[in-house]
């Protein structure tokens, strides 16, 4: 029998505010435990929260970049449940009416995962376990997230990779997230089941918690699909679990079962206000967003003529697609800065982090300038290659590496007249030529180097030359 | 009729403890007040419509609070109600 | 004389007294009454010295507060940065909040005097202040009954006159209740015009702090003070800021009497009620008898909305950040446990479970959410009463003040006897209870309830009663007198 996988993901993701949902404390990273809190964020007796209006704003972000409805009109709830890194004993999040609802992701095959609906609510603080002791800070405790759940529309681990780097993309497009899964400011959730391949059937489905790694997240969900397949083929019966996903083995094992399911007592929270969004307001946002990655992608590949490699890893990081565009806006050739960037410029950034802030030491401006130069021909691609090397390592601009005096001997008119002085200097190479020995051309090639200071094009001059003798 | 089990049930949602005994002693309160809870239904009856509104009030979004930091507290203070160590809020796992 | 704020301040502006020297005054009165009454439960003189200390500063710089150098004291269930706030709760034992409530903030920029906190039914859940972890405070004009709660410890300070004022908080009637039950003034204010911040909560939605005093006019100054929107608290509410002006007529005034609040009541009672609308009456006033049929679900209503919302606002109590912690457990969950059922008064333990009840799943329609339901209805009918009254009269209790030990046995009619002050929680509504006579040498209080956002309105009105003597409900004996 054919067995289909089916993956349903639910995504939390870290807003980029600078304080925390209910109070003023920094959301910043890190930091001594229990630095970044105040009597709102430790759940004192008698707090109230204070909604920051950038949370919102930024959940309207999310939802309209993924083509989500807004809701007008949006409240927060309880979600009663106790446990140590929740000071309140209740998360503040959304039951009924969540922000956005209603939109999808598109995948570069054009298949859409639906998103069935975008809330925002608070972070729970982080528990150190030690020395026969639980110990508590909550410096995380109220940083904004926004939790996206997807409709089961994922069929492939492949597919599920795409859909979170895409998310990925997207989040950090509208720069409502750094989404850095390895600090915990993206993390997912997993349903996976197995159903006989062409059915619609709902079959028992298992979860994997919390996964921070897109790598081990397709590996898992490769393995629970092989796993559950040959449950079902030998009869037996998928059993509803969490499920704890071993890196090193590269397995998953059931996690210890809670005796009760939950009951999370979801009720309006009574201390926030229901909060209005007018539609004007979702319009002005709606304006603001940047064009989306994969919008980007088939500009690139479509209006600009970027081979589809290099588009894709120009448009992965916004960083580099908004470098790339300047530099292309100054003059520079599309084609020609992409492959500079992709050859050349990510040779020397050694982390994804980097590319991401894409922080070089050489300005839009200048590369501009370079690429220019080398397509009006007044450099070759080596000269390029190494000029652009320097101003990498040092910085500057492209004048403190060649000299313009120089160059301005170097343009399309001046290569014409060295190449006549070449054919002027070597009478004897240019009757081999004509009489067949194409070699021969070589001599006069050699004159070009000599005279530019192997700064020209050589393939250029060969034309020139070429076209000249006959 | 509020049963033992769902008594218990309630307790450990509310991380309270009723053991047998307790709950003996006040399952005859807890139907009283259940039964007092239940006059509700005698009144009016009404649909089950979603509530989206606290008591009728709403706050437009751009009445919000600004995303401006604000400083936090010393971690002496933020602990000064328990003995702290590191900084940390500690919990021994075991204590007997 | 009785010491209302208007005499004392009088005093402390012409110099003739310091509030140092008036604290001092106070707080013997204190050491002196308090052994028997047990009003304060945690005494704050150090704080109030130096609190006078700098009222005398302002006094003499020439603020113009009438609250400026006057000692008063705040519910346990108010934060206050460092010294104890307890909720009269084991739970809370020994807890400093490391904040000040707003109340508090705006009223130490006024000048107040905080002698320290008083009693209170723990975590405001009871009407009685009998379940109070420290033991039940008692009413100074019979020690034998109540004071009435959950504001007890308040009442029955400012009754004796071992405060100049009380701040108090009332979630269903713990204002304007023990007021009635001691014979003082008791306001609570529209659910939105005072800042929560700082208010322990019990039920979100409800919860009002408001003032408790020997008279109408001083309800009106502590109200001033403490009245406003408050960036901390997003449901309070942009209110006016004027000082309220307490002089109007009861010519024209429109006085409602819904039956509800009279069906069964006794002879006695109905009789202080009606017999104060007919002093407004002679006065000028008109009464209008009306219907809000919608009352009859009030209390379960109150019950289930209060006790949801306590389930989940007393979930933090867990002993990991602060107060009480449980001495012996096998597991970071069994402490949590032990801590909450060995740190929560019975009381207490019964709310929290019918509020974990009533939104279980299974349970939240039939409870929670038709509460709501009824909760949006007695707004909406509320709405339609003040558009044919100005305000409503109807008793603040049904009964005068219960013999100590009286709600242990009687759990059901104690509740039962908050059926005319939980309406005005419900409906958001400001409301004021006056003594307005005696049923058996007990005061017996009038509740005056008002539109939303009409505090004004009810303070106008219960203010032509002491101005013109309608009542003759007469003052306990010693205290601070001057």
């Amino acid at each position: 029998m054919k067995y289909e996988l089916v993956v349903g993901l639910e995504t939390h993701v870290e807003l980029a505010t600078k304080t925390k949902i209910f109070c003023g404390c920094t959301t910043a990273f890190g930091g001594a435990p229990n630095t970044h809190c105040c009597p709102i964020c430790t759940g004192q007796p008698g707090t109230l929260p204070v909604l920051n209006k950038r949370v919102i704003e930024y959940g309207i972000r999310a939802g309209l970049a993924t083509h989500c409805s807004i809701n007008t009109v949006t409240h927060l709830d309880r979600k009663n449940y106790c446990y140590p890194d929740l000071p309140k004993a209740y998360q503040i999040s959304q039951f009924d009416k969540p922000l956005c609802y209603n939109g999808y992701v598109e995948l570069e095959s054009g298949k859409r995962i639906r998103i069935k609906r975008i809330h925002v609510e608070e972070d729970a603080g982080k528990l150190v376990h030690e020395r026969g002791y639980t110990f508590v800070d909550y410096n995380r405790g109220g940083v904004p997230l926004i939790e996206i759940v997807a409709e089961p529309d994922v069929s492939s681990p492949e597919e599920a990779r795409e859909y979170v780097e895409r998310l990925q993309q997207i989040m950090r497009y509208v720069g409502v997230s750094d989404c850095r899964m390895q600090e915990g400011s993206m993390r997912c959730d997993i349903n996976i089941s197995v159903r006989e391949a062409g059915t619609t059937a709902f079959t028992t489905r298992t979860e994997i918690k919390n996964m921070n790694s897109v790598n081990f997240m397709e590996k898992a969900i490769a393995y629970e699909f092989e796993r559950q397949k040959e449950v079902y083929s030998s009869g037996g019966k998928i059993e509803q679990a969490t499920l704890r996903y071993d890196e090193h083995t590269g397995e998953t094992y059931p996690m210890r079962t809670k005796e009760d399911a939950q009951d999370y007592r979801y009720f309006p929270e009574p201390d926030i206000l229901t909060v209005n969004i007018p539609e004007s307001y979702i319009e002005s946002v709606k304006a603001s967003l940047p064009e989306l990655p994969l919008e980007k992608l088939r500009r690139y590949t479509a209006e600009l003529g970027i081979p589809e490699a290099n588009a894709r890893l120009i448009v992965k990081y916004k960083a580099v697609a908004d470098y790339f565009e300047k530099a292309v806006s100054l003059g520079a050739s599309a084609r020609r800065a992409a492959n500079m960037i992709v050859g050349n410029i990510y040779a020397s950034i050694a982390t994804e982090d980097e590319k991401e802030k894409f922080q070089i030491a050489v300005s839009a401006e200048e590369f501009a300038k370079l690429i220019r130069l080398t397509d009006e021909g007044k450099i070759n691609t080596t000269m390029a290659q190494i000029t652009l090397g320097k101003l990498l390592e040092n910085g500057g601009a492209v004048e403190d590496y060649i000299s313009m005096e120089e160059l301005a001997g170097m343009g399309e008119d001046d290569l014409r007249r060295i190449c006549e002085e070449a054919i002027a200097a070597s009478p004897k190479a240019v009757t081999d030529f004509k009489a067949g020995k194409e070699k021969a051309i070589s001599a006069m090639f050699g004159y070009v180097k000599r005279a530019t200071q192997g700064k020209a094009d050589i393939r250029k001059a060969e034309a020139i030359i070429r076209s000249l003798l006959q | 009729m509020v049963t033992r089990e769902e008594i218990k049930t309630l307790a450990k949602l509310a991380k309270l403890d009723f053991d047998d005994a307790r709950c003996e002693a006040f399952e005859g309160e807890f139907a009283e007040i259940i039964a007092f809870a239940d006059t509700i239904n005698c009144e009016i009856s009404g649909d089950n419509d979603t509530i989206n509104e606290v008591g009728g009030r709403a706050e437009d979004i751009m009445d919000l609070r600004e995303d401006e930091v604000r400083p936090s507290l010393d971690n002496e203070k933020i602990t000064s109600n328990v003995e702290s160590e590191n900084g940390y809020f500690p919990v021994r796992r075991v204590v007997k | 004389m009785t010491s209302t704020i208007s005499r004392l301040s009088a005093l402390l502006h012409s110099g003739i007294i310091s509030s140092v020297e008036l604290t001092r005054l106070y707080i013997a009165e204190i050491e002196k009454q308090n052994g028997t009454l047990n009003a304060y439960v945690h005494k704050t003189y150090d704080e109030a010295i130096a609190n006078a200390r700098a009222a005398d500063k302002l006094l003499k710089e020439g603020c113009t507060s009438p609250l400026c150098g006057i000692p008063m004291t705040l519910k346990d269930n108010i934060a206050t940065d460092g010294m104890e706030t307890t909720c009269c709760s084991k739970i809370l034992r020994g807890y400093r909040p490391i904040y000040d409530a707003t109340v508090w903030t705006k009223l130490k920029a006024h000048g107040a005097v905080l002698l320290g906190k008083t009693n209170m039914d723990e975590f405001a859940m009871g009407s009685t202040s009998e379940t109070s972890v420290y033991g039940r405070p008692k009413n100074p004009r019979d020690l034998t009954k109540v004071t009435g709660g959950s504001s007890g410890g308040g009442a029955a300070a400012v009754c004796a006159h071992i405060a100049g004022y009380a701040i108090g908080s009332d979630t269903g009637g713990s204002i304007r209740q023990p007021s009635s039950f001691c014979g003082v003034v008791g306001f609570k204010p529209t659910y939105g015009a005072v800042s929560r911040y700082g208010l322990i909560a019990y039920g979100s939605s409800l919860d009002q702090i408001g003032p408790l005093t020997t008279s109408v006019s001083d309800a009106a100054l502590v109200y001033d003070a403490i009245k406003g929107i408050d960036p901390m608290d997003m449901t309070s509410t942009d209110v006016s800021m004027e000082p309220t002006s307490l002089e109007s007529g009861a010519k024209g005034l429109r006085i409602g009497i819904a039956k509800e609040f009279f069906e069964g009541l006794s002879p006695e009672m109905t009789a202080v009620i009606y017999g104060a609308a007919r002093k407004y009456q002679e006065a000028g006033a008109e009464i209008i008898e009306l219907s809000v049929p919608s009352l009859k679900a009030a209390l379960p209503v109150y019950y289930i909305i209060a006790c949801a919302e306590a389930s989940s606002n007393l979930g933090r109590y867990d002993g990991i950040r602060y107060g009480f912690r449980a001495a012996n457990y096998s597991s970071v969950d069994d402490m949590v446990i032990k801590t909450r059922t060995e740190g929560f008064g019975r009381e207490v333990q019964k709310r929290i479970m019918l509020g974990t009840y009533v939104l279980s799943s299974g349970y939240m329609d039939a409870y929670y959410k038709k509460a709501c339901l009824l909760r949006e209805r007695i707004q909406a009918e509320m709405n339609g009463v003040f558009e044919k009254c100005d305000v409503l009269f109807a008793p603040t209790v049904p009964v005068t003040a219960f013999q100590e030990g009286y709600s242990g046995g009687n759990a059901i009619e104690t509740y039962l006897s908050d059926v005319c002050t939980v309406p005005v929680n419900i409906a958001g509504l400001p409301g004021i209870s006056i003594p307005a006579g005696k049923i058996n040498g007990m005061p017996a209080g009038l509740q005056i309830i008002g539109n939303r956002f009409c505090d004004a309105k009810v303070l106008q009105t219960a203010y032509i009663a002491e101005r013109d003597a309608f009542f003759d409900v007469e003052d306990v004996e010693g205290g601070v007198r001057l």
